[in-house]
């Protein structure tokens, strides 16, 4: 009954009790979706990585790691064949890794450049289902072929601004005046960004320049395919050798800082510029069956590969595992101080319930109702009245939780930025059902927590005195 | 023996600068199935002497015996667990719990005595039959008249089975017929089933119908006259 009673409690003023519940309700929905975005992203980036960038394991010739010198490589066969039977591994990629001063006829750039087998790598890396232009190293070309990110081909200057006549009519149906205005520009190929702002500016009244140039340049870019570019690096002899590649793909990822930095070319091409021994890597990929199995994997091979060094993508990117714990604490950081807010809320309603039952509770302590009952009561109506609040909010919360997992929440216009730090602008909201069991367990502490202020006016209070309160 | 006994009991409040003494060389004994009237003026200590009785308050000199125990003897949660188990409250304003039925009302008491389910709702219908209110089993204090609250208040406190039933002013707020209709049930309780009534009033139909009236004044008994 005394559970009874502190629910019906817990409405006896129900404008006031719905007041607490939908601030509750909406501060926990707030926080959950929060920590579901925080998992999202911290998911993303590290499936991201994973992916495309450092692949679950990799193996070294120690000495590699010290200076990343292009002589320190190991023989692949020793390994390739041990790998490619193992139990848990389903991708495998040989590599050779080099540091190269890229050059174009107006730009150029330092890149890394992994010399890959394009279906090795396509068993370890997401980079070849990442391309917005050409292939990924497929076809027989007389000169070498290298894929570059996005942002380095920009960086390399690999770019041109060319407003086609089907663009142009897209412009003339949006907005007539437009069409109009850019009709000297079609058919011109403009090879700076620059340049063709200026060249629109030109021609564009300034309310539309405003508008639409910065929309008008992203549509208008191309990349020179076929356009060459030119790698220095050194040989293991320790001299400086150059080698001309044509770039025949374009990818993207969500991380522009990894677009800017790696390039691939092929295997063969990169052995034989560099004068490296085919059957010799720098780096060996693999991709495990999951998450889980990486550990255990990762020390079978250390102990069978004594000499190399096998490293896991959270010691190779240790900052990318601490987002994952990090997120989880950020997670937790924002729902405590959202509940520690609420506790305000909570402590003032349940201290104006106490007040106002000052006399009940005289009656109760006078008829034997003992101080723990009492407290007790109190506190249920506390824990009830935060986790109605707090139900409401989590089922809220799931609800919207499932329908932006399948259609992502876009933050395209934060895009430019979040795809410098490595996050992708399409975030995925996730959480865990022990993230629920933890919040639910929060709201809980936040209701007894919140009950004892109030709780002790009334344990303090003397039953005589109680009984006389008009 | 005596269910009460008072000896040589004084409270003397210090709250203020002044010394206020409420009761003075209070003696005296009450015997099972009396109904008794403490009267006197305002501020003759009558509410003093029944919380004193009643394990609410502590005398400042003497001892206070009820059953087989001096009160003083019992702190905390064992001075409230004596209370649950064998004083009956009835207060002047009711204090009916409000979200409670009138039957959970009178259940609440057992509860606390860790009464059983089935046995509570028997016990407390059979209450509210006492009482004349068995058709307001389920009908919230708001839909009962304040004679009904009163009556429910009553079976409220022998639902607990006390040794004793103390009563504060119980018709005080009531009209010309509630007040005796619930003077009657609790005659007819205390005639025919032996409960024991002690009432504080002001109420001359309280005083008519009490068959021992304790009159105080100045916190002294002035008079202790069987009717």
């Amino acid at each position: 009954m005394l559970l009874s009673l502190s629910w019906r409690n817990v409405w006896r003023n129900p404008t006031r009790s719905m007041v607490v519940v939908v601030a509750v309700a909406l501060g926990l929905w707030g926080g959950v979706t929060t920590m579901a975005l925080i998992n999202g992203w911290v998911k993303q980036r590290i499936a991201d990585s994973i992916q495309n960038e450092i692949s679950h394991i990799q193996i070294h010739n120690p000495e590699f790691l010290l200076n990343e010198e292009v002589d320190k490589t190991f023989n692949f066969d020793s390994v390739a064949q041990a790998l490619s039977s193992a139990d848990g591994i389903v991708g495998l990629s040989g590599r050779l890794k080099v540091f190269a001063m890229a050059q174009t006829d107006r730009a150029n750039s330092g890149l890394v450049v992994l010399g890959v087998k394009p279906n090795s790598e396509r068993s370890v890396s997401g980079i070849p289902n990442k391309l917005i232009m050409g292939s990924f190293l497929e076809g027989d070309f007389k000169t070498p072929s290298i894929v570059l990110g996005k942002k380095a081909a920009e960086e390399l200057k690999l770019v041109n601004y060319e407003l086609t006549d089907s663009i142009a009519q897209k412009l003339s149906a949006m907005e007539l005046r437009l069409g109009e205005q850019i009709q000297p520009l079609v058919g011109r190929r403009i090879r700076t960004r620059s340049s063709f702002m200026n060249a629109l500016r030109a021609e564009l009244e300034p309310a539309l320049f405003n508008h639409y140039s910065e929309t008008l340049a992203d549509s208008c870019a191309s990349f020179r395919l076929n356009g060459p570019v030119v790698l220095t690096f050194q040989t293991p002899a320790g001299e400086l050798h150059s080698a001309m590649f044509r770039v025949r793909g374009i990818y993207r990822t969500s991380n522009t800082a990894f677009d800017a930095r790696m390039a691939y070319v092929n295997f063969e091409n990169l052995a034989l510029a560099a004068n490296i021994n085919p059957n010799y890597v720098h780096e060996v990929a693999l991709l495990c069956k999951d998450n889980t199995s990486v550990v255990s994997i990762a020390q079978t091979l250390s102990t069978t590969y004594q000499n190399l060094k096998v490293r896991r993508w959270d010691e190779i990117s240790p900052e990318i595992a601490l987002y994952a714990a990090f997120g989880d604490f950020m997670g937790l950081i924002y729902i405590v101080i959202i509940l520690f807010a609420l506790a305000f809320g909570i402590i003032n309603t349940m201290m104006m319930n106490v007040l106002e039952r000052y006399r009940e509770f005289g009656m109760l302590m006078a008829i034997g109702m003992n101080r723990l009952r009492v407290y007790s009561m109190i506190m249920m109506e506390s824990v009830f009245l935060t986790l109605t609040g707090g139900v409401v909010g989590i089922v809220f919360s799931i609800v919207f939780i499932k329908i932006f997992a399948q259609t992502g929440f876009d933050f395209s216009m934060w895009a430019e930025g979040f795809e410098a730090i490595g996050y992708s602008s399409v975030v995925y909201p996730d959480i865990t059902l022990a993230n629920y069991v933890l919040v639910t367990i929060l709201v809980t502490a936040t209701g007894v927590l919140a009950s004892l202020w109030p709780a002790r006016r009334a344990l303090k209070l003397n039953p005589m005195q109680a009984l006389r309160v008009e | 023996m005596a269910i009460i006994e008072v000896v040589n009991v004084d409270k003397i409040y210090n709250d203020s600068e002044v010394k206020v003494t409420a009761l003075s060389n209070i003696n005296l004994t009450i015997e099972k199935g009396e109904f008794t009237a403490i009267v006197g003026p305002s501020g003759s200590g009558k509410t003093t002497l029944l919380n004193l009785l009643g394990g609410l308050d502590s005398p400042t000199n003497g001892k206070i015996r009820v059953g087989d125990v001096w009160l003083n003897e019992l702190k905390g949660s064992k001075l409230i667990d004596f209370r649950l188990r064998n004083i009956g409250f009835v207060f002047q304003s009711y204090n009916l719990i409000p979200v409670l039925t009138a039957g959970e009302n009178v259940e609440l008491i057992m509860q606390l005595q860790g009464v059983s389910a089935r046995v509570r709702k028997q016990v407390a219908a059979d209450m509210l039959v006492k009482v004349g209110l068995a058709d307001r089993f389920a009908s919230r204090p708001a839909k009962l008249s304040g004679g009904q609250q009163q009556r429910v208040a009553v079976a409220r406190a022998l639902a607990s089975k006390p040794q004793f039933i103390l009563a504060d002013e119980p018709t005080a707020n009531l009209d010309g017929k509630s007040a005796e209709n619930l003077l009657q049930i609790m005659e007819h309780l205390n005639r025919n089933e032996g409960v024991t009534f002690i009432f504080s009033t002001h109420d001359q139909r309280v005083m008519n119908r009490a068959r021992r009236v304790i009159l105080l004044e100045d916190g002294r008994i002035k008079s202790d006259t069987l009717q």
